[in-house]
C-alpha cells in the first residue's frame, strides 16, 4: 500500500474516533449504573456503590446465566440453519435469472420491511396449529423469519460477483462436487458466510416479541429478562444484565472484524442482484 | 369375556392412563368437586407456570425463593416464574391459544392480574372459575367487602383470588420542598405556581390513568354520583369539566405539556433526576423499595390526599386451559396463607398490604403482623385507608382513557 494523503488519513482517524465514541460511550453509564446504588442529577458519579445488581444478576432467581446459555444456543442454531438455507438461495438469486425472480426477492425481503409486531399474532396461531409453540425448536424456527433476509441478501451479493468458471475447471480436472465445493466454492464465499452469519446471529440475538409469543414466555432469552428491568426503570439491574447481553456480540465482532472491512469481498455486491 | 378381549381392554386402559392423569389436573369442573387433600395429592410432584410482571428484584425473589421454596419443600411442586414486562402479554397468549383451539394444554397456569386484563379474561371466558371455596385459606378472605368482591367494578364471581391490596399515594422529596399539595385542588394551584415541575404518565398507562380519575372525581365533586353502570349523560358533563382542568394545566406541566411520560417508570426517573418534584404510584410500598434499591433519593416521603385516594385489589387468576390447575390451586392457597401474606408485608421483602383479613389468622400470625416495622418513608396503609375512594367500573375507565387521548393528549 502506498502512502495516503494527509487529508484522507486524518479523515479516517476522525471517523474511527467518532465511531468508537458512538459505540463505546453509551456503554459507560450502563457499566457505572450496574455498580451504583442511586445516581442522581447533578452528581457526575454515584455517591454510593453497590454490588447488589450484579449479585442479583448472578443469582439463581434472576436466571440470567441459564438464559445466557439458552440465548447463545438459539442464536447459534438459527445462524447455522440460516447459512444452510441462505447459501443455496443466495446462489440462485445472485447467479441465475429466472421467471418470477423479483417476486422471490420481494418475499425474502418482506420480513425486513413488514414490522414483526404486525404479523406475530398470525404467526403465533399458525405455530400453535403446528404444535411448535412453547419450545426452543419453535423459537429457533421463528427466528429464521427475520434472520434469513440478511443471510440471503449477503450471499446473493457474493454470488453476483462470483465466477462459476472456477468450479467448472475443478470439475474438469476430476474433483468431485463435494471436493469442488470444499476447495473452490467455500473459500471464495467464506467472507460472505461470516458476515451474513454475523448478521443472522445478532438479529436472532435481539429478538423480543417473536420469542415471547412463540416461546409462550417459557423460553426466556436474555432480551426478555433485560426488558423486564429496562421497562421498570431499574437502571442498576438493567446495566448488569445489559453488560452480559452485549458480551457475545462484542466477542463475535472482534473475531470477525477483519472480514467486515470495506476491502473484503463480502459486502461489495449489494447493488448488483 | 374372552381372555383376548380382556387383554385388549386392559391394554387400552393402560394406554389411556397417562392421558387421564394429565387431563385430571386440567379438568377444572372435576377439581371443583374434590376435597382439598385429593387436590394436594394430584398436585404433588407437578409444576406450575406463573406469569407475572418481572420488573422488581424484590418481588421476583419473594416469588421464586420464598413461595417457590414452600411449594418445593412441602408439595414437591416446581414453580416456574415467568417474568413479564406487561401483563397483557400473558392474556394475549391465552387468547391466542383459545382462538387456535388449545383447550386443555395451555402454557399459562396463573397470572397476576386486575382491572382491564381481568375484564378481558372474564368476558372472553378465558378464566377458570368457581373454585374459591375449595381453597382452605379462602376462609381468610372477606368476600363481603365490595373492594375484594369487585375487581375495578367487575364482579369477581369466583374467577380469581385476591393477593394484595394497594392504594394510590403521592411522594415528594423532603430535601426539595416542605409542604407538598395535599388535595387535587391544592395540586392544581401548586402546578400553576411551579411551572414545569409536575407531569403525569399518559393514559392508558395504569398509573397515569388513575391520576386522571382523581381529577375526574374532583371535577364531579365526589365519586358517589359515578358509581354503578356507565352513564353517558353524567360522563359527558364531568368529562367536559375534567378536560378543561387538565388542558388549563397543560402549559404548566413538564415541557409545557408538549409530551407526557410514556410510563410510570419514565416519570419516576424524571422525579429521581429532579426534573419534576412529585411522583405517585398505585403501590405505595414502592417508595420504600425504590429508596432501598437506589432509584429514589432517601429523602423521598410518601403521602396521601386529604380528599382521599383510590384503592384497588390485585389478584391471581388461573386460565381455563391451564394443564396444571391442581398445582395452581395449591400455589394460590399458599399465597393466601397468613405466613406468606406476612412475609410479603415486610418492608424489606415488598411491603404490600395483605388481601386477607389479618384478624382471621392465627394468634401467632397476628402477632407477627403487629410486630412489622413499617418503612418510615412509606405512608402507612391504615392512614391511606381512612380516606379510600373506590374504583369505577371498567366501562367508565376506558371511556375516560379514550376521552383523555382525544381531548387532552392529542
Amino acid at each position: 500500500m502506498g502512502k495516503e494523503p494527509l487529508g484522507i488519513r486524518s479523515f479516517r482517524v476522525l471517523t474511527g474516533a467518532v465511531l468508537i465514541t458512538w459505540l463505546i460511550l453509551p456503554l459507560v453509564p450502563l457499566a457505572i449504573w450496574s455498580f451504583a446504588k442511586g445516581w442522581f442529577y447533578p452528581d457526575i458519579l454515584p455517591r454510593n456503590w453497590s454490588m447488589r445488581a450484579w449479585e442479583y444478576a448472578m443469582s439463581d432467581t434472576a436466571g440470567v446465566l441459564d438464559s445466557l446459555w439458552l440465548t447463545i444456543w438459539i442464536s447459534l442454531v438459527a445462524t447455522i440453519l440460516s447459512i444452510l438455507v441462505g447459501v443455496p438461495a443466495g446462489r440462485a438469486l445472485g447467479m441465475y435469472k429466472f421467471r418470477g425472480k423479483e417476486i422471490v426477492e420481494l418475499m425474502i425481503l418482506a420480513p425486513t420491511i413488514v414490522p414483526g409486531i404486525a404479523v406475530v399474532l398470525g404467526i403465533h396461531s399458525i405455530f400453535i396449529s403446528m404444535g411448535l409453540t412453547n419450545s426452543v425448536e419453535g423459537v429457533i424456527l421463528v427466528h429464521l423469519i427475520p434472520t434469513l433476509p440478511y443471510m440471503v441478501l449477503v450471499m446473493a451479493g457474493v454470488f453476483a460477483n462470483y465466477d462459476p468458471a472456477f468450479e467448472a475447471q475443478a470439475r474438469s480436472l476430476g474433483a468431485s462436487p463435494l471436493k469442488t465445493f470444499w476447495y473452490i466454492t467455500l473459500p471464495a464465499i467464506r467472507p460472505g458466510i461470516i458476515v451474513g452469519g454475523l448478521f443472522a446471529f445478532l438479529v436472532s440475538w435481539s429478538q423480543y416479541i417473536l420469542t415471547l409469543l412463540i416461546g409462550g414466555g417459557r423460553v426466556e432469552t436474555l432480551p426478555l429478562l433485560l426488558f423486564n428491568f429496562a421497562t421498570s426503570g431499574r437502571n442498576d439491574i438493567t446495566g448488569a444484565i445489559g453488560m452480559i447481553y452485549i458480551l457475545p456480540g462484542i466477542i463475535i465482532l472482534l473475531l470477525t472484524a477483519k472480514h467486515l472491512s470495506g476491502r473484503s469481498g463480502a459486502v461489495g455486491g449489494f447493488g448488483q442482484i | 369375556m374372552r381372555p383376548l378381549t380382556r387383554m385388549g381392554l386392559f391394554a387400552s386402559a393402560m394406554a389411556l392412563m397417562p392421558m387421564m392423569a394429565t387431563s385430571d389436573t386440567a379438568d377444572g369442573e372435576a377439581l371443583n368437586t374434590m376435597s382439598w387433600p385429593e387436590i394436594e395429592e394430584l398436585a404433588r410432584g407437578g409444576e406450575v407456570n406463573w406469569f407475572l410482571w418481572g420488573g422488581s428484584d424484590n418481588i421476583n425473589q419473594y416469588v421464586t425463593e420464598y413461595v417457590g421454596g414452600i411449594l418445593k419443600d412441602e408439595y414437591d411442586i416446581t414453580l416456574n416464574r415467568v417474568g413479564l414486562s406487561d401483563t397483557v402479554e400473558a392474556v394475549n397468549i391465552v387468547l391466542g391459544e383459545k382462538e387456535s383451539g388449545v383447550l386443555d394444554n395451555g402454557s399459562v397456569d396463573m397470572i397476576w392480574i386486575n382491572g382491564e386484563n381481568f375484564r378481558t379474561m372474564k368476558q372472553g371466558d378465558l378464566a377458570y372459575c368457581g373454585y374459591t371455596d375449595v381453597l382452605p385459606n379462602n376462609a381468610l378472605v372477606d368476600w363481603n367487602n365490595p373492594a375484594i368482591a369487585n375487581d375495578f367494578g367487575v364482579p369477581v364471581e369466583g374467577c380469581e383470588v385476591p393477593w394484595s391490596k394497594a392504594q394510590f399515594a403521592f411522594a415528594y422529596d423532603t430535601a426539595r420542598m416542605d409542604n407538598p399539595p395535599r388535595s387535587i385542588a391544592e395540586l392544581i394551584d401548586w402546578v400553576k405556581a411551579n411551572p414545569g415541575r409536575f407531569t403525569y404518565p399518559a393514559p392508558p398507562d395504569f398509573n397515569g390513568s388513575v391520576f386522571v380519575r382523581h381529577v375526574f372525581y374532583y371535577a364531579a365533586g365526589g365519586v358517589d354520583n359515578l358509581l354503578g353502570d356507565f352513564d353517558q349523560a353524567k360522563y359527558d358533563e364531568v368529562a367536559a369539566k375534567t378536560w378543561d382542568i387538565l388542558n388549563d394545566l397543560e402549559p404548566y406541566l413538564w415541557r409545557e405539556g408538549a409530551t407526557y411520560p410514556a410510563s410510570i417508570s419514565a416519570m419516576e426517573q424524571l422525579y429521581a433526576n429532579s426534573e419534576v418534584d412529585l411522583t405517585f404510584n398505585y403501590e405505595p410500598a414502592g417508595v420504600g423499595l425504590n429508596i432501598e434499591n437506589g432509584t429514589f433519593p432517601p429523602t423521598t416521603q410518601g403521602y396521601g390526599l386529604t380528599d382521599g385516594t383510590i384503592g384497588n385489589t390485585n389478584y391471581t387468576i388461573i386460565p381455563f386451559n391451564s394443564p396444571n390447575k391442581a398445582a395452581a390451586l395449591v400455589l394460590q392457597n399458599v399465597l393466601l396463607s397468613g405466613e406468606a401474606q406476612h412475609q410479603k408485608a415486610l418492608p424489606t421483602v415488598w411491603g404490600a398490604a395483605p388481601a386477607i383479613e389479618v384478624s382471621r389468622t392465627s394468634n401467632d400470625v397476628q402477632a407477627k403482623f403487629n410486630a412489622i416495622e413499617k418503612h418510615p418513608n412509606v405512608v402507612p396503609a391504615e392512614e391511606l385507608a381512612k380516606v379510600a375512594l373506590p374504583e369505577l367500573q371498567a366501562s367508565w375507565i376506558s371511556a375516560i382513557e379514550k376521552g383523555w387521548l382525544e381531548n387532552v393528549g392529542q
